[in-house]
Parts: C-alpha cells; sequence; structure tokens
C-alpha cells in the first residue's frame, strides 16, 4: 500500500485557520488530504510545531532542512522519497503523484 | 453568617471570584491565614495574569508553593500564565536544538508564542492543581485568588467547553492549537470538572462590594456557575460602611447608598450564607493587616493627616476631553485594574464629547461590560455597541464558510465546519473585531472601555504576534488589522488614559500596565485617579483616614508616571445616565484639607 506523508511548516493548526487571515491554499489542502485518504492511501501529516520528533526521527526530512531550510516545506514524500517541496499540490497533481485515478 | 461560620463550612477547595477590586484577594489571603493559624496546611494560588498576591502577601511568588514567611502552614503560588507559556515551549522545543536546524526550532518557537498558547499553558497548571489530587495532597485546603470575573468564567468554563470540544472531535486533525498535546490528559480534566461541581469538595466565594453593579455581576456568576452544576456557593459583602459621624452629610450619603444596594440585592444572591466586611480605614497589606481584616479594631489607627492635600497639579477629567476634543478623531482608551471605573470614566467622556457635539462611538471588548447601563439612556450623535464573543464568533465563521465554500465539497465543507468549533476562533474573531472598532477612528471619536488588565494584555500582545504573522503571511489579511498596531503606537491618533482608585494595589497594577504598553511602543496620555475620598470633604474618621491614606499614591503617579493627572473625587450619587456623567466630567475636587486639620 503507498504512503503518503506531508511535512507541514511550523502552524498553529493545519486548516491555517487561526492566522489574522483564513489561507485558503490550507483549507483547500485540508479538504484534497481528507480527500485522498479515502483512496485507499496510508496518509499521515504532521506539523513542525507540534510534531518536531517526526521531522527529527527522518533522515530525508532533516536532510532537506539543513539543505533548504524551512522554504522546503511543506515537503511531501511518497513511499520515503520526496515527491513535493515548498508547495501545497492541487487536487489534480496529487492524483497524478499517487497514481490516484 | 459570622466567619467561624464560613471557616467551618471551609471545603478542600476555595474559589474567591467577584468582580475587580471587591477585595478577592484581600478576603483570599485573610481567609488563608486563618485557615493556617487554625493548624491547617494551606495552599493559596493566584490563577490572575496581573496577580497582585505578592504585593498584599509581601513575598516574592513563583510557580512552585513557597512558604509565606511569619504564616506558619500557608504556602502561596502564582500561576504566571507568560511563566508557563515559556516553560511549555521549552519543553517542546527543548529536544530538538542541536537535532533540527536552527530555522527550524525558531520557527516553532515562534509559532509557540502566541496568545493561544499562553491561555492554554495556563489552563493547563491550573488543571494540575485542580485535577490531580496527588499534586496537592500535602495540603488540607487549596484556595484560588481567581482572576477578574470575565476571565474567571473562561477558566471555570473551558473545562466543560474542550471536554466537549475533544470528545466529538473525529477526524484527529482539527485545530486544537497547542492543545493537541493535551488530548491525553482527558481524564485529568474530568476529574476536574467533577471536583468543581462536588460541593463537598468545592466551594465558590462570591465576593461583592455593596454597591448594584458589582452585586449584579456577583449574581450572573452565581446563574453561570449554577448552570455548570457548580451549586455550593457563598457571598462576603465586603466594605459595609456605618457612618461613625452623623453630622456628615456625605458620610450619610456613602451609607445610605450601601444600605440601598444589599435592600435592592439580586434574589438568588440573596438566599446564599452571607458574611458582611465593614469598610476599613485602607486596603490590608502585609500579614499583620490582613490578620486585622477579619478581626476588626485590630489595624492601628491613623494619626498623621500633615500631609494631607490634593495634588496641585490634578486637573478635573473636562480637561483632558479638552485635549482629546482638540484631535478632532481619534482612539481613546481605558486601561486599569477591574473594578477602578474604566467604564464610568470611558462613558463620562464619550457622553461629554457627543454633548460639544461629536460623533461618538462608545465600545467595549470586556466580556462582562455593562456600558448600556452605565450611560442609561439614547444620547445624540452617541452610539453604544459592545464586542460579543459569541455575535463576533458567529460572524468570524460565517464570513470564512462564505469565501471558502466556492473551492470546496461538501466533506471539505463539514471539514472546515468542524475545524472552526476549535477554541482559537474566537480568540481570532474578537481580536479582527477591535481591529475594525480601532479603524472607525479616523472618521469620529472611538472611546474604548477595554477589559480588565490582563485580558487587555493579551488583546495588545496578540496585535504584536499578528503583527509579524501578517508580515509573512499569504492569506487575506483585513485592511483593520495590518493598520492596528501602527494606529495603537501612534499617540496623535490612540490616547491610552489609565484608571486607578488612589490606593496601593490598582497603582501599582496600572504602572506595570504602563510599562508594558511602554514596551508595545505605546505612550500613556494621561492617568485618572477615580473616586478620591481626599477631594470630597468628608468628615467620618474612617473616611477622612481613607481619604489621607491616598495621598501617597496620588503623589506617586504625579512624580513618577505622569504630569497630565485627572483626579475625580468620590461622589454620592451613582454615575449613571448622561447627567451625572457629565457632572462627574466636570466635577473638581475641592482642596477641602480642614476636614483633616481640624
Amino acid at each position: 500500500m503507498k504512503k503518503l506523508e506531508v511535512f507541514d511548516p511550523p502552524m498553529c493548526c493545519s486548516t491555517g485557520i487561526c492566522g489574522p487571515g483564513v489561507d485558503p491554499t490550507l483549507v483547500r489542502f485540508a479538504a484534497d488530504f481528507h480527500w485522498l485518504a479515502g483512496q485507499g492511501l496510508v496518509v499521515e501529516r504532521f506539523n513542525l510545531a507540534q510534531q518536531p520528533q517526526a521531522y527529527a526521527a527522518n533522515p530525508t526530512v532533516t536532510a532537506a532542512l539543513a539543505q533548504y531550510g524551512n522554504r522546503c516545506l511543506p515537503l511531501i514524500l511518497l513511499n520515503g522519497a520526496i515527491v513535493s517541496k515548498g508547495c501545497y499540490p492541487t487536487r489534480e497533481e496529487l492524483a497524478h503523484m499517487t497514481g490516484v485515478e | 453568617m459570622t466567619y467561624t461560620d464560613l471557616l467551618g463550612r471551609a471545603t478542600r477547595i476555595l474559589f474567591f471570584t467577584g468582580k475587580g477590586g471587591v477585595g478577592k484577594t484581600s478576603l483570599a489571603c485573610a481567609t488563608a491565614l486563618v485557615l493556617a493559624e487554625s493548624g491547617k496546611r494551606i495552599l493559596l494560588v493566584s490563577t490572575d495574569p496581573a496577580s497582585n498576591l505578592d504585593e498584599v502577601l509581601g513575598v516574592e511568588l513563583t510557580g512552585q508553593p513557597m512558604a509565606v514567611p511569619g504564616a506558619a502552614g500557608l504556602c502561596a503560588l502564582n500561576i504566571d500564565p507568560e511563566a508557563s507559556a515559556k516553560a511549555y515551549r521549552e519543553r517542546v522545543v527543548g529536544p530538538y536544538r542541536g537535532v533540527l536546524p536552527d530555522a527550524a526550532v525558531n520557527s516553532i518557537e515562534e509559532q509557540l508564542s502566541g496568545a493561544c498558547t499562553v491561555e492554554i499553558a495556563a489552563f493547563d497548571e491550573f488543571m494540575k492543581l485542580l485535577g490531580n489530587a496527588h499534586a496537592t495532597s500535602e495540603f488540607d485546603h487549596i484556595l484560588f485568588d481567581t482572576a477578574p470575573t470575565g476571565h474567571t468564567l473562561r477558566l471555570l468554563k473551558l473545562p466543560g467547553a474542550w471536554t466537549g470540544f475533544i470528545a466529538t472531535n473525529t477526524t484527529g486533525t482539527s485545530c486544537l492549537g497547542p492543545l493537541a498535546g493535551l488530548q491525553a490528559q482527558r481524564s485529568l480534566y474530568e476529574s476536574s470538572l467533577h471536583a468543581l461541581a462536588d460541593g463537598s469538595t468545592s466551594t465558590v466565594v462570591l465576593v461583592s462590594r455593596p454597591e448594584p453593579s458589582a452585586l449584579t455581576e456577583a449574581d450572573r456568576t452565581r446563574a453561570e456557575l449554577s448552570q455548570l452544576g457548580v451549586s455550593n456557593q457563598c457571598l462576603i459583602l465586603n466594605g459595609l460602611f456605618v457612618a461613625q459621624d452623623q453630622g456628615d452629610p456625605a458620610a450619610r450619603a456613602l451609607e445610605a447608598r450601601g444600605r440601598q444596594a444589599v435592600e435592592g440585592i439580586p434574589a438568588g444572591l440573596a438566599v446564599l450564607p452571607r458574611l458582611d466586611i465593614p469598610l476599613l480605614a485602607c486596603a490590608p497589606m502585609g500579614i499583620a493587616q490582613l490578620r486585622g481584616m477579619l478581626k476588626p479594631g485590630t489595624i492601628s489607627s491613623f494619626t498623621d493627616f500633615g500631609a494631607y492635600r490634593v495634588p496641585p497639579s490634578a486637573i478635573p477629567l473636562s480637561d483632558l476631553i479638552d485635549a482629546i476634543e482638540a484631535a478632532g478623531h481619534g482612539v481613546v482608551m481605558t486601561m486599569g485594574k477591574g473594578g477602578v471605573g474604566k467604564t464610568t470614566v470611558a462613558s463620562a467622556i464619550a457622553i461629554e464629547l457627543a454633548h460639544r457635539g461629536h460623533r461618538v462611538h462608545l465600545s467595549t471588548t470586556d466580556p462582562a461590560a455593562h456600558l448600556a447601563v452605565t450611560v442609561g439612556e439614547p444620547v445624540p450623535k452617541l452610539q453604544v455597541s459592545r464586542i460579543d464573543p459569541a455575535v463576533e464568533t458567529a460572524r468570524y465563521t460565517a464570513e470564512v464558510m462564505a469565501r471558502s465554500a466556492a473551492q470546496l465539497d461538501a466533506e471539505g465543507i463539514a471539514l472546515l465546519e468542524e475545524d472552526l468549533r476549535s477554541p482559537c476562533t474566537e480568540e481570532i474573531a474578537v481580536f479582527s473585531a477591535f481591529a475594525r472598532t480601532v479603524a472607525e477612528g479616523e472618521e469620529c471619536f472611538v472611546v474604548l472601555d477595554t477589559a480588565p488588565t490582563g485580558h487587555t494584555l493579551l488583546l495588545l500582545d496578540a496585535a504584536e504576534a499578528y503583527h509579524r504573522d501578517v508580515a509573512r503571511t499569504t492569506s487575506d489579511v483585513p485592511e483593520a488589522v495590518r493598520h492596528l498596531l501602527p494606529r495603537l503606537r501612534d499617540a496623535r491618533f490612540t490616547r491610552v488614559l489609565l484608571v486607578t482608585l488612589p490606593e496601593a494595589t490598582p497603582v501599582h497594577e496600572a504602572a506595570r500596565l504602563r510599562e508594558d504598553l511602554l514596551r508595545a511602543g505605546i505612550q500613556p496620555f494621561a492617568w485618572v485617579v477615580n473616586q478620591s475620598f481626599a477631594g470630597s470633604g468628608f468628615r467620618d474618621p474612617v473616611l477622612v483616614e481613607r481619604g489621607a491614606r491616598e495621598w501617597p499614591f496620588i503623589a506617586e503617579v504625579r512624580d513618577r508616571f505622569s504630569s497630565r493627572l485627572a483626579l475625580i473625587p468620590w461622589s454620592a450619587e451613582a454615575p449613571v445616565g448622561p447627567e451625572r456623567l457629565r457632572r462627574l466630567a466636570n466635577s473638581r475636587a475641592g482642596t477641602d484639607a480642614e476636614g483633616a486639620d481640624t
């Protein structure tokens, strides 16, 4: 089974509703992520502000952070390999990179 | 009920609550002291972000129980929300220093420095004391000197709200913000709720002055707590005055005002066990005076009236209003400890400005405010409103849903709806409304009666955090929010009035508030000393002594903090309604030293 992991930048929460204004990208991605979970993938999402352990424990993630800094976040891994850096893909892009129809 | 009765009823946990300035801290300290002297082991806890427990007990407290010198068996601690938040941040971030890149670690720290984190960290500390019997097992009684009422209610209500929230959160990805780490502590929250509602464990001591507004607020607290299942309550009426000199008309008026308030006591309060404490000539400071509070007559009598003069540089409030009026528009904010009369001063300024022909918007961020009652009736050119958290939250939620719905499917909408039920939403919503109200000051006069000190600070703190956020966020930031901090810092636009009573605690709290404002780049415009007995011509010995004891505090304000100092003399009439408020704005303190000299 395919496994998709999203390493978010440090945030109060994953929909970004806690900022001074709501970031529409975050709202959209929260819904897309939820949709992906319903397509038979194992999906996990981490927040640097709340789960730094997940970042520290993953050598691919720590290497990317050391090389690019926080700019590489959000970092998306498919089966442990980086498939996207520094942006939230659209639902079509997510479907394409995970092979979901 | 006598004091012995109150002590006999003392359950393991006692909460002291009431409007700011009613004497909660003094009475919590005095009760703790008497219980300790009866051989019990006592823990006294302050949960007020602007606590003055240190000053009253005469000892510097920390977040850990500390023995109070001169009072065997009494320990005290301060839940300092800032310190709790810092400790919480360090617990999260500490293990990753040197493991993750510095930039990543710094960004986590910054994310955890918002107002949410402060609130949640303080809440967590409170829960530990309340819910974890083991953490407090060495004490027979735990007394909470709780924060001013609005804050208290939030603190006491949160366990209910959040336990409910945790129970109904199904996706697990929702916004619990920094609370996410606390899901594991659900059982702790549940036992806290149990302890609160169990009358054999917890008592709520409602403290009030014999004044209608304080009594109304005490009754509101009583009703809300009863609804939460907290029914073991009693009432302390603090500061009942009986004139010793019946030939002093002002003293008789003060006595009559108290008596009327007691006669009109709300029905819900009237049935509670009640203890009356007489008006003391000074607010008790230090162990010896606290001991005296419960044994009247033991505080040494005051005889040195030599320095009793109204400061010659004190001006009437109307002089400040002249200066405010000259700008033509802008924001006026009244700040200070709860109960000093911020609402009165704000209303008086707003009404006077409106009377002089200006368009004025009078509003408040205080959840327990009563502006409409103070203003009394419609005034031409004056708009009165309040920033209501429930209304603002509903409005904000609707706005976000409307903006986002187009790009979401049904499932996405459900997800967002669930997220918006998080505790953070209210905070953001209230903040946006505050920014919007301040923005109106470009067009007319906006007078803001702000909430008690701690809450106000959190608001300003949030302003600072948002200011930083705004610079980097990509989201849709309202214009009012972007301009908020620059507006607050513009001394020609925003005028902050620090309101105080001429007593140690409110003066020192206002001084701390001033420091915080200066740190945030905001220079207060003036100070207002409210309800001064010194300028009111009393002859009654207790009131003359109170007046005489004001002098050092008025001088302290004038000499150390501000040469622009307005003084409002105590008045026998309740400051309600446009006519009386205008009289108050224009009242001038007499240099009536003769009452003291004779």
